[in-house]
């Protein structure tokens, strides 16, 4: 059997609403079932059928063709298998997830793995802000899994996140980190302002310093971290591009808080 | 029947029993393979037998750093004992004494499964506050601040019920320095056995003991029939010229890996051939009554 493949045909002419189209939601559906989902999210009506063109039957392997950034909530909720997206993605990819995996080739809107719970996603571009956050009406950022980023992540990266871990690539916006309650952000490049601002525990890994840092971070020197050791060799063996090493600077913070995070500059 | 010999030494048509015991492996390492074995050798250091020492522990193999989590040399320690509250506890007190105020060591799960062992789930308290937890490829590891640095400590190990305890070979010869050095050859023989060690020092007993006493309170007391100078006073069980007798107890994860084990000393027992003053390769049994392990000699060297 090979993929289930939703090739976008039509543009759109208002955001999509694509939650419904997850690798659970659609096993041992019809093709014609599928196609009369409704995924709009105006007064006016759309279907799968009216903007997608389908292929293939397996749905635990579901392959998203030239979606945009008006595709909103790809994944969201996933539970099992895979999903693939070949183009963009709107807001709110994979949020809440469980289980299973989330490959996009470009890039998100806000909200990507907002509030998610395990898994892995795999975003190949930028993402938008509130990456890893808090998704509306939940109450905590990332919960377990991976999510990592190949370009630039917008402000709030990880925002109030309590588990799992966060890879950037492309540095990020503001407040990286924010309220972060535990979990790892590892993050390449330029990061702007207020990173780890009220960070009660957890760790922010940073390749480099950033221009600024939040005077109620102490400073602990530069030192050798074992566990690092640990992530290094998980990483060689999930994500080969990112090394880490064991020697950090150890900033630890935020004293405003309850200040058991650490922002970790690598030596 | 023809009696049973290897190169000369008789192997006695008897049977080690042995029993069931709960056991657990842990994984140290440290800035250097020499710092990692005296961690191990220092938490596995009183830990002969269960009879007074709490555990029975030992020192399983040393391990590259490619084989460890860490990337760093390490040891494999083994650990048993009769029942899961005290491997626990025997488990915590040596872990938090011998390898925590250890030099930059580390200590991970050296064993998977469903029933799990408190390892850095109770010396994490000792962070006062300061310890910091990370989930790693699924993993929870401690992060204890300590004077040179962090102590990074798995959560959790596994644990075994199927492990077993005194799987034991008896060795006699007619010199003690024919007995040791084939004792000598044994231990390092079994030591290429995965599963198993051999917890007494070097790996050799040289007071093999029996159950009771005559005096009240003493629970075990010397194995008479095997002492070379009570040969002529008491029941014995060894040959006139015999003057030496060893013992190598065993202690493995498994029963089959016991037998592998007992098998590999046997042979590198008897490998010097009876010239060298070895007699008999026997084993020691309270008649099969005791032990539900029985591991019968001419089964293994089959």
């Amino acid at each position: 059997m090979s993929a289930l493949t939703l090739e976008l045909v039509t543009e759109p002419n208002q955001r999509l609403d694509l939650s419904p189209l997850t690798t659970a939601g659609l096993a041992g559906r019809k093709p014609k079932d599928i196609q009369a989902i409704a995924i709009g999210t105006t007064r006016e009506s759309v279907t799968v059928g009216d903007v997608f063109k389908l292929k293939g039957t397996d749905a635990a392997k579901l392959r998203f063709i030239g979606t945009d950034e008006r595709c909103d909530r790809i994944g969201q909720g996933l539970t099992e298998g895979e999903i693939i997206v070949d183009g963009s993605a709107g807001a709110y990819l994979g949020a809440t997830m469980r289980a299973g995996k989330i490959a996009v080739s470009g890039s998100t809107g806000p909200f990507a793995g907002a509030s998610m719970r395990g898994g892995m996603i795999d975003i190949a571009g930028d993402v938008g802000e509130r990456a890893g956050g808090v998704g509306v009406g939940e109450n905590y950022g990332v919960c377990g899994g991976r999510l990592s980023i190949g370009g630039k992540a917008g402000a709030m990266l990880g925002e109030r996140m309590r588990r799992g871990l966060i890879i950037g690539r492309g540095g990020a916006g503001d407040y990286a980190g924010a309220r972060m309650i535990a979990g790892s952000i590892l993050l390449k490049g330029r990061i702007g302002r207020w990173a780890g601002y009220g960070l009660r525990r957890g760790t922010l890994i940073l390749d480099k310093e950033p221009n600024d840092l939040l005077p109620t971070f102490g400073d602990c020197g530069t030192l050798h971290f074992d566990w690092l050791r640990l992530l290094d060799r998980q990483l060689k063996a999930t994500d080969g591009r990112f090394k880490i090493g064991y020697r950090a600077r150890r900033l630890i913070g935020d004293m405003a808080v309850l200040g058991k995070g650490e922002m970790l500059i690598l030596a | 029947m023809s009696k049973l010999k290897i190169k000369g030494v008789e192997i006695v048509e008897t049977f080690a029993e042995a029993f069931p015991m709960v056991g657990t492996r842990i994984i140290i390492t440290a800035p250097t393979q020499k710092w990692a074995l005296i961690a191990a050798q220092t938490m596995t250091g009183f830990a002969t037998s269960v009879i007074a020492c709490g555990a029975e522990a030992g020192v399983e193999r040393l391990l590259g750093p490619d084989e460890t989590l860490d990337g760093r040399p390490g040891v494999a320690v083994l650990i048993f004992a009769m029942e899961i509250e005290k491997l626990q506890r025997q488990l915590r007190n040596r872990v938090g004494q011998c390898v925590l105020t250890s030099p930059g060591s580390a200590c991970f799960a050296g064993l998977g499964g469903e029933k799990k062992l408190k390892l850095g789930a109770s010396l994490r308290f000792f962070g006062d506050g300061w310890q910091m937890s990370k989930v790693i490829g699924g993993r929870r590891f401690w992060r204890i601040p300590v004077m040179d640095g962090e102590f990074v400590c798995e959560e959790k190990t596994g644990l075994t019920k199927n492990a077993v305890g005194g799987g034991n070979l008896l060795v006699l010869g007619r010199s003690h320095r024919a007995v040791l050095a084939a004792c000598v050859r044994a231990v390092k023989a079994i030591g290429e056995v995965p599963d198993v060690i051999t917890p007494f020092p070097g790996g050799i007993v040289r007071s093999g003991s029996k159950v009771g006493s005559k005096y009240k309170g003493q629970i075990a007391s010397t194995n008479d029939a095997y002492c070379p100078t009570l040969k002529g006073a008491v029941n014995t069980a060894l040959p006139l010229n015999v003057e030496a007798v060893m013992e190598i107890v065993i202690d493995g994860l498994t029963a089959p890996a016991i037998a592998k084990a007992m098998r590999a000393g046997i042979y590198a027992i008897a490998k010097a051939g009876a010239s060298e003053g070895i007699t008999h390769i026997t084993a020691g049994n309270y008649g099969g009554n005791l032990g539900p392990h029985h591991f019968h000699l001419k089964e293994i060297v089959a």
